[in-house]
């Protein structure tokens, strides 16, 4: 469902991320952990554009949704004879050696002396079909921040349902109903004319999280859903999280919550220095890690 | 004493010098309401260009001018301005002054404005427009609908401030000739009318004070109201 090839970001010259591959697939409940400054957060922030990848790309559902200019589309890059030397050069043929060659074609404009002219045109096109535009990425891929960042000016009615009115995505009347059905699921329709100020934090967590849902999006993004949390608040904001598990929502987790990733996740990424170093199912990965640096992690932690 | 209580009450009671009060008072009111609104659009659309992103290139050259307008405006004297603007930029004959002295101080206001409303947004949490564009509302929207709210909130205060600051400044109009409510103290006070200051002074200065008290009374009310979304 969401595809992240050869990612990198840097901001100025600190390098956050340095290429990062991983495939999401529908359903699945994926939790990245790692320690703080691995670049967890910029990963997920990356997959719905807060932050721009400064290379490579990322696909959602068959949709290129990193801006890159239209003549560089990948799937065109592939296609040139330029392409299929170069990659005979590499002396393998697999994502990742395919995903470098296309980096220096890009890096060093190797198409244009190569390549003939209606390459341009014809690259347009094809980037006009499968580029997704950032906004509709964005609504269907609810996020919920650790500082929960419900609408300070806006009643919590309000706040659930200004994007699906605001877009055209719902009648007032349905977007109203939609929210009081997800706020009774999470137990809050009693605070639904209130002001975000008067509420806790797990109360402002559950209703960011219900914020995003009434976009019906088909991927949740979580970024340290409960790391600013009192202690006793974490579990009801977990609880809403295991429900849609159940439910079968597409998840990508960023926690420090280690016993909830073993019981909910369904894959562990686990990251370091910008890089992925560690994926496996949670029985395995807390059990039989093998990276030393996961190790070393995990006996801090657990 | 005497003396001064028995003028004020002439000046109250004399229906020459009530118009002339009335009259520098309708200027004074005019040219700083006229400013005070000037400067408000002037300093909106500055602080919006200020706030654009870098990336926007047909903002580049605007960003520029904008930058040189605040900086000069703010470095050199609010009186050196208004004569520039009378003096040097509009010399046609007849040309009313009334505009001259509302461009004059809406332009120096302006430059003022658009720092304070640029502080407002900037005082907004970051966290606030990632949530509205996390949705998929586009910039423009998450900006009228969430910035901007909770930014009004952060300025008026200091708008309050500019305004109040702009209707004192404007007593400088009388260097340019202009009948406003500080001249008419110094028309009343002079030797072919009432012969003495104290008392004109006294009186114009209370209609300062009652301006400026209205005024911030207004300013309360409108923060409280703002403040209904907040524990405050």
């Amino acid at each position: 469902m969401i595809s992240v090839r050869n990612v990198y970001k840097k901001f100025g010259s600190l390098e956050v991320l340095h290429s990062v591959s991983c495939e999401i697939e529908k359903g699945e409940i994926v939790v990245i952990i790692g320690p703080s400054g691995s670049g967890k957060s910029t990963l997920l922030r990356c997959l719905n554009l807060l932050e721009e990848p400064t290379w490579g790309e990322i696909w959602f559902d068959d949709k290129l949704i990193t801006p890159v200019d239209p003549y560089l589309h990948p799937d065109l890059i592939e296609r040139t004879e330029t392409f299929r030397s170069l990659l005979a050069a590499e002396g393998v043929d697999n994502p990742t050696a395919r995903a470098r060659v296309i980096a220096k074609i890009r890096q060093e404009d190797l198409l244009k002396k190569h390549e003939g002219a209606d390459f341009k045109a014809q690259s347009q096109k094809l980037f006009r079909d499968n580029f997704l535009p950032t906004n509709q990425v964005r609504q269907r891929m609810g996020m919920v921040f650790q500082h929960f960042n419900l609408f300070n000016n806006l009643t919590i009615l309000q706040n659930i349902t200004l994007a699906p009115i605001q877009l055209k995505l719902k009648t007032k009347e349905e977007a109203i109903d939609t929210a009081e059905k997800y706020l009774s699921r999470v137990g809050l329709l009693d605070k639904k004319d209130v002001y975000p100020s008067t509420l806790s934090g797990g109360q402002k967590q559950r209703i960011a999280i219900v914020r995003a849902l009434a976009m019906e999006p088909e991927v949740m993004l979580f970024d340290e859903p409960t790391s600013a949390l009192d202690p006793e608040m974490v579990g009801e904001v977990l609880d809403v999280m295991k429900e849609l598990a159940r439910d079968k929502m597409t998840m990508v987790i960023v926690t420090h919550e280690m016993g909830f990733a073993r019981e909910v996740g369904s894959r562990v990424l686990f990251m370091d220095g910008g890089r992925i170093t560690e994926e496996n199912t949670p029985q395995e990965f807390f059990s039989h890690p093998k990276n030393p640096r996961t190790i070393e992690f995990l006996s801090k932690v657990l | 004493m005497t003396g001064f209580f028995s003028n004020v009450v002439e000046i109250f009671t004399t229906g020459k010098y009530m118009e002339i009060i009335w009259a520098g008072l309708k200027m004074t009111l005019i040219i700083s309401i006229g400013a005070a609104l000037l400067g408000l659009l002037l300093g909106t659309v500055v602080a919006i260009v200020k706030l654009s992103s870098k990336k926007n290139k047909w903002l580049a050259i605007p960003r520029v001018i904008c930058n040189i307008y605040i900086t000069v405006v703010r470095g050199t004297p609010m009186a050196l301005q208004l004569f520039i603007m009378a003096f040097v930029i509009i010399t046609v004959r007849g040309f009313p002054q009334e505009i001259v002295a509302i461009l004059a101080f809406g332009i120096n206001s302006g430059a003022y404005v658009a720092e304070s409303i640029r502080g407002g947004i900037l005082s907004v949490d970051i966290g606030q427009t990632e949530a509205g564009r996390s949705l998929g509302l586009p910039a423009h929207v998450t900006m009228l609908r969430i910035v901007i709210p909770q930014a009004i909130k952060n300025v008026i205060p200091a708008l309050g401030n500019e305004v109040i600051a702009l209707i004192k400044e404007t007593s400088i109009v009388s260097m340019i000739g202009m009948q406003d409510l500080t001249a008419a103290a110094k028309l009343i006070g002079s030797g072919q009318n009432l012969a003495t200051y104290f008392a004109p002074m006294m009186v114009v200065a209370l209609f300062y004070l009652a301006i400026v008290y209205a005024l911030s009374f207004g300013i309360k009310c409108i923060e409280r109201r703002l403040r209904a979304s907040d524990k405050r």
